[in-house]
């Protein structure tokens, strides 16, 4: 197929004009998507970047206020879920050693929403330490997903 | 049953294998006897797929717990129903699923092909054969729906709450008809390219594949919609979730694909563009099931996680690799006699609308694995939501919207300025005159009016062409105006039936664009007698109602929905329910909907003493022409796939003839 030049520059364009579209969204857009021991350890440099964390839910820690739409609870680390991996040597720190407390208002409570549930919570981390989250996300119970074939 | 399905699973991979041998001894070495047997293998391979199906059926019908499917997405207390749909509920399941769709169209694909297409067609089953041979070898070895379990449990686990839904019940089977079906045409395609006859038989022969594909596909997404919709609770239906990101992106480059292939058969141009298309839509149909089943990007689908990732992603490297090899080595022989004269041209507008969809299908790939990349590349993961999305693909939308508009009526190869203007006059007027008066009723939001003008301008395209259509039938024949429209439909359906999903796009636009951008929320908690506004609307809760199941606990709440004179217009009635197995609540969402917008309720949660309700009311605007446009686009490719006699002695006599041209083309220089 011939295409004569002027069309490749048309075609160009529109590829460029995508592109531009795609690099500028990007980067006003995207969000960090760290585990708690991730926020722990990038807490100086993450400033009031909007941060998408997956974490659990830490029991006894939910506290919900129907009247107002006030969801506050603690999030930790979720625990490494391969016990058939090699030991890791390094890993004796204590789990619980990282955790935020999340505060959520104006949103409905999650259906699934319990203790030692896996969350993803979409939010701000305030300069003391506290997740003002615009949005808590449950995944489903571990219970649904199929056995991990190798 | 269980040892029936396993043994059924093992003859079907090795009728598979055989056919491929079969078939390419057959035609290679000009032994037809070979490429007959090789149908019939293919045919077996369907019974005995069918066999493995029929035998799951029954274990989840007859809540048979001694195999560990059964008892992990079915219970004794699932309703009927979702027994069955159960099949697609989990991953081996709906694997097996898939693989039965395959060996069915292949089983069909052979039995039209039995006398026609001598040369490509056996290629073309051999390729369909190895797809089915992936997915029998994963059944067989890698996640296997026969496994039994050491020990039988009382009772099954059942299947997630959110799939017991109807619309979850059509959903997966529309959206894997959808993408199986891809894989004829590709097969088709590639046949073309081993063989070097590359002209367009293979897309005539499956130009009813492809419109077949995008038919489910668009059914699938439409569905996925309106399940997150009904279900989710979160009052929209697309979040830019990496799985429905997955079943997006093979329509996209379907609907590209559809519209290109129409250039080469008019003009013959495009035909590497053609054959990419083709391998890039099946192989987003397995990048599709390789996101879903393997987790690797968190969603909100997160029940599909499994470890079948490496295998996909292996064999769509492994599908990549040869397929551009494929593409590189006839590349000589693709080149086109035609040649694009104008940017004012149906072909230009053609390869541009091309260039957009792909543009389209391009960003959401990109958005979907920048979490994935971002890792890669720079050690932590960076998501990007919905707003990338919808930054990214609401300009471009507007530019295919706009394209769609001047597609149909621009002449072919080069158009005039005379043309031009009898053409588009009336149709800029409409669109012009829509944004005035949009803007004239207070309407600001620049990209909601050009979004609305350009709307109306492809309306009144399409409504010049039918005019246009139906003045030339009463010209000729002088037929009443009913019977001009009806007749001119069933002659050309193809093209008109093309408007009517054009103007079912459009339509769905519109809902899209009235629900995105005026959609308002309220959320409140509330005693019983106690009410709130939303909109015109006034919600009073009446109180809460519990009833128990052995299946499951419901807890519903009326809701009075109130005009501001204080006429009621209708009780709804939320519900929350409890799952028993597993303990796990969803909930119910009570929707009234209307033309001009849908009030979707949805009770939140209720405080332990029953008391207190927390409510979330959405008002979205226009939300109810989106699935009305569904309808339309399902209409109009009704349309477009009805018989045709006269397009059928088309298609017979382009075989013939491309028969008669065959030897030619051997000689060709750069042939084999």
């Amino acid at each position: 197929m011939r295409i004569r030049p002027r069309f490749y520059i048309g075609g160009a364009l529109i590829a460029l004009a995508i592109a531009y579209l795609i690099v500028s969204a990007i980067s006003s857009t995207s969000e960090y998507y760290l585990t708690v021991d991730e926020v722990g350890a990038r807490q100086a440099e993450l400033g009031r970047d909007p941060i998408r964390v997956a974490g659990r839910v830490k029991p006894g820690t939910i506290s919900w206020e129907p009247n107002t739409l006030t969801l506050k609870f603690v999030i930790v680390p979720i625990p490494d879920p391969a016990p058939t991996a090699p030991v890791r040597p390094v890993s004796v720190k204590a789990v619980d050693s990282v955790s935020f407390p999340v505060f959520c208002e104006g949103q409905p409570k999650p259906d699934m929403l319990a203790e030692n549930r896996d969350v993803i919570v979409e939010g701000k981390l305030t300069a003391g330490g506290v997740i003002i989250a615009s949005q808590v996300m449950t995944s489903c119970p571990s219970k649904y997903q199929p056995k991990q074939s190798q | 049953m269980p040892e029936l399905g396993k043994l059924a699973l093992a003859i079907a991979l090795i009728l598979a294998v055989y056919s491929i041998v079969a078939n390419i001894y057959g035609v290679r070495r000009d032994a037809p006897d070979f490429v007959v047997s090789a149908r019939h293998a293919l045919w077996s391979m369907c019974a005995m797929v069918t066999i493995a199906v029929v035998a799951l059926w029954t274990g989840l019908l007859r809540s048979d717990f001694s195999l560990e499917y059964v008892a992990a997405y079915s219970s004794t207390t699932l309703p009927t129903i979702y027994k069955f749909t159960s099949l697609w509920g989990g991953q081996q399941g709906s694997l097996l699923f898939w693989t039965w769709l395959l060996s069915i169209f292949t089983s069909i694909a052979a039995f039209q092909n039995r006398r026609r297409n001598p040369e490509i067609a056996p290629y073309a089953l051999a390729v369909l054969a190895g797809v089915a041979i992936f997915f029998l070898f994963m059944l067989n070895f890698v996640t296997r729906p026969f496994d039994l379990l050491a020990t039988i449990p009382a009772e099954g686990s059942d299947l997630n709450p959110l799939l017991q839904n109807y619309w979850m019940a059509i959903h997966p089977p529309s959206l894997y008809t959808g993408y199986v079906s891809a894989t004829v045409p590709f097969a088709f395609g590639a046949a073309a390219l081993m063989t070097g006859k590359l002209d367009d038989a293979w897309i005539r022969s499956t130009r009813r594949w492809a419109i077949f594909s995008w038919f489910f596909l668009t059914l699938g997404n439409m569905f996925g919609a309106r399940w997150a919709y009904e279900v989710l609770g979160w009052g929209g239906y697309w979040a830019w979730d990496p799985v429905e990101n997955a079943a997006f992106m093979p329509w996209l480059v379907m609907t590209a694909y559809l519209h290109s292939v129409m250039i080469q058969e008019r003009k013959d141009m495009l035909k590497i563009w053609n054959l990419s298309l083709i391998g890039l839509a099946f192989g987003l149909t397995l990048f599709g099931t390789f996101i879903t089943r393997s987790g690797v990007i968190s969603s909100v689908h997160s029940f599909t996680q499994s470890g079948l990732g490496p295998y996909f992603l292996t064999f769509l490297i492994i599908v990549t690799l040869a397929y551009t090899a494929l593409l590189i080595f006839r590349s000589s022989q693709l080149h086109s006699p035609a040649d694009f004269e104008s940017y004012l041209s149906r072909e230009a507008a053609f390869l541009f609308n091309n260039l957009f969809l792909v543009g389209i299908a391009f960003a959401v790939f990109w958005g979907t694995i920048f979490p994935v990349l971002s890792e890669a590349v720079r050690g932590v993961k960076i998501t990007v939501g919905p707003p990338f999305f919808n930054r990214v693909n609401g300009p471009l939308a507007l530019g295919l919207v706009f394209l769609m508009g001047v597609g149909p009526l621009i002449a072919w190869r080069r158009t005039t300025a005379d043309n031009l203007l009898r053409s588009f006059a009336a149709p800029v007027i409409i669109g012009v005159s829509t944004g005035v008066v949009a803007a004239a009723m207070g309407l600001r939001e620049w990209y909601v009016m050009t979004a609305l003008s350009l709307a109306a301008f492809v309306m009144g395209t399409i409504i010049v062409e039918f005019r246009r259509g139906m003045n030339a039938r009463r010209h000729m024949v002088s037929e009443r105006r009913a019977i001009a429209l009806v007749n001119l439909v069933a002659k050309n359906n193809r093209r008109y039936g093309g408007y009517v999903i054009h103007v079912g796009v459009i339509v769905a636009f519109v809902g899209i664009i009235g629900s995105s951008f005026f959609r308002t929320d309220v959320k409140k908690s509330v005693h019983p007698g106690q009410s709130f506004t939303i909109g015109s609307y006034t919600l009073r809760f009446l109180g809460l109602s519990q009833i128990e199941t052995p299946h499951l606990e419901s807890a519903t709440a009326r809701v009075e929905v109130l005009r501001p004179d204080g006429r009621e217009v209708t009780v709804m009635e939320p519900a929350k329910l409890f799952f028993k197995r597993p303990q796990q609540p969803a909930t119910k969402v009570a929707i009234r909907s209307t033309p001009i917008a849908d009030l979707y309720v949805v009770l939140a949660g209720i405080d332990d003493t029953g008391n207190t309700a927390t409510f979330e009311v959405f008002l979205t605007p226009l939300v109810f022409w989106l699935w009305a446009g569904g309808l339309m686009m399902v209409l109009g490719t009704v349309i477009v796939m009805w018989p045709n006699v006269r397009e059928r002695a088309a298609i017979a006599a382009a075989l013939s003839a491309t028969r008669d041209r065959a030897p030619a083309a051997d000689a060709a220089p750069g042939g084999d």
